[in-house]
């Protein structure tokens, strides 16, 4: 009976042949549509490519940053996404580029402005020791909040960086004091000018964490 | 298991008997080839649903950026010239295949009583393929494209009496711009199918009601059974009757 039963209309060849075809035709079908649907993702998470063009944007002096407080000011990256995506032939049309704009929040560390500063001219070039002392003293945040990226604010009355959306509070130097966000605010990768500008990239980091990719800001 | 797992849907579903409903029909044993034409006009119309919905992840209908939303799916979206291929060249096949299709139906009669609802549905379905085809086109907004669709308005515009409207309506304006895109593409994404889906529906309907047409003599075994149940029947009222 059992080798009865065996007796299958379909050999082991052929049913493997079924098996391979099957598996071939069924990624055929599958692994292109979803790639293609994929791609942004792709483009970002294995290729580390960015919608944002890396370059240098310039903000306001270091001599412009008050003391006590942490001041909003707005920068235009450009960014690049999908239907302009940096080919040559697009470019030229001129329409595609569309800026992103950030809000940047500069304060000084502690709100103290740096005793390099005081007292200073102007006109005078910083040197490097005094623009690394200031780039050590200077709080470059993102106003995103760290935690679902509502759009923070300075709080004249509360003296600290507030959330609207979920009530998360950072204090002047962007440091997480309270509500949900997991950490500080997130940190633009910036530099100081010899006449004192500040320039930002579209590059972030987090004080104490490897993360790279706020995504929202 | 698998067994198990298919009684379990049929006694819920149904599924399993729907199935074999769908899948199970008579046809001619002559010209077989020639039946298949339907099938495969729905089998391209099916792609033009996946691969339109893919499409629709990338492109733009907006006139500045409608063109180079494409132009990023042919030269930078992976599988981008794959996909939107098999849009365009199953949208070409897909005319092709209407026309054998219904070529088929007209020269082996299969429109004649009481299969004349099925060729006017056929009728206005191939008339929406046409006009997605077309506004397909438009969507484009290259040269081409637009240049089309402002003849293809043209045309209508020539319509007795509401020519006028028609190419307002057809243009969203007195001029083609961007109100233009916006309609060809509510259109072609959205009004063209929604209208093709059901029709789609009762085409498929209305042949499994009549079944495939095909000479008298070759339906010989099924006109048989048919015949039988109808005398089985006949005999089981009579039997009530006499109760």
């Amino acid at each position: 009976m059992p080798a009865e039963l065996q007796k299958d209309p379909l050999s082991r060849g052929q049913f493997l042949w079924m098996g391979a075809l099957g598996t071939f035709v069924g990624a055929a079908l599958t692994i292109p549509p979803a790639v293609f649907v994929l791609d942004p993702a792709i483009k970002d998470v294995v290729q580390g490519k960015s919608d944002v063009i890396d370059e240098w944007k310039e903000l306001d002096s270091v001599y412009d940053i008050p003391p006590g407080e942490a001041v909003t000011q707005l920068v235009e990256f450009t960014q690049k996404q999908t239907y302009d995506a940096g080919q040559p032939a697009v470019d030229r049309t001129g329409t595609n580029v569309r800026p992103l704009t950030n809000a940047v929040l500069l304060s000084w560390k502690d709100g103290k402005v740096p005793g390099v500063l005081e007292g200073r001219d102007e006109e005078k070039p910083l040197t490097q020791t005094e623009r690394h002392e200031l780039g050590r003293k200077l709080n470059v945040m993102s106003n995103a909040c760290a935690h679902m990226g509502c759009p923070t604010r300075w709080s004249e009355e509360e003296k600290e960086i507030v959330c609207p959306c979920h009530g998360g509070i950072y204090d002047i130097n962007g440091e997480h004091t309270g509500g949900p966000p997991p950490h500080g605010l997130w940190r633009y990768a910036f530099r100081i000018t010899e006449q004192g500008d500040i320039l930002v990239k579209h590059q972030f980091h987090i004080k104490g964490s490897n993360a790279t990719r706020p995504y929202v800001v | 298991m698998g067994r198990d797992l298919a009684d379990w849907m049929e006694e819920r579903t149904g599924i399993v008997s729907l199935t074999q409903k769908l899948l199970y029909e008579p046809v001619p044993k002559r010209g077989t080839w020639l039946y298949t034409l339907g099938s495969a006009t729905l089998f391209l119309i099916t792609l033009q649903f996946l691969t339109g919905i893919l499409l629709l992840f990338y492109y733009v209908p907006s006139a500045d950026d409608a063109w180079d939303s494409i132009y990023y799916v042919m030269n930078d979206a992976y599988f981008g010239q794959y996909i939107r291929g098999i849009h365009f060249w199953s949208a070409n096949a897909l005319l092709l295949v209407i026309g054998l299709h219904m070529m088929r139906t007209f020269l082996s009669g299969s429109y004649k009583a009481p299969r004349e609802m099925n060729w006017v549905v056929g009728v206005f379905l191939i008339l929406i393929v046409t006009i997605l085809a077309f506004s397909g086109y438009a969507l484009r907004w290259d040269q081409e494209g637009f240049w089309a669709w402002e003849v293809g308005a043209k045309i209508a515009s020539y319509t007795p009496f509401i020519g006028g409207w028609a190419i307002t309506t057809l243009l969203g304006g007195d001029t083609a711009g961007p109100a233009t895109l916006s309609r060809v593409f509510a259109l072609h994404v959205w009004l063209l199918p929604a209208a093709l889906a059901p029709l789609i529906g009762i085409h498929l309907y209305l042949l499994r009601k009549h079944g495939e047409y095909g000479a008298p003599f070759e339906y010989a075994e099924r006109l048989s059974e048919l015949r039988k149940q109808q005398q089985m029947r006949a005999y089981d009222e009579m039997e009530e009757d006499e109760l």
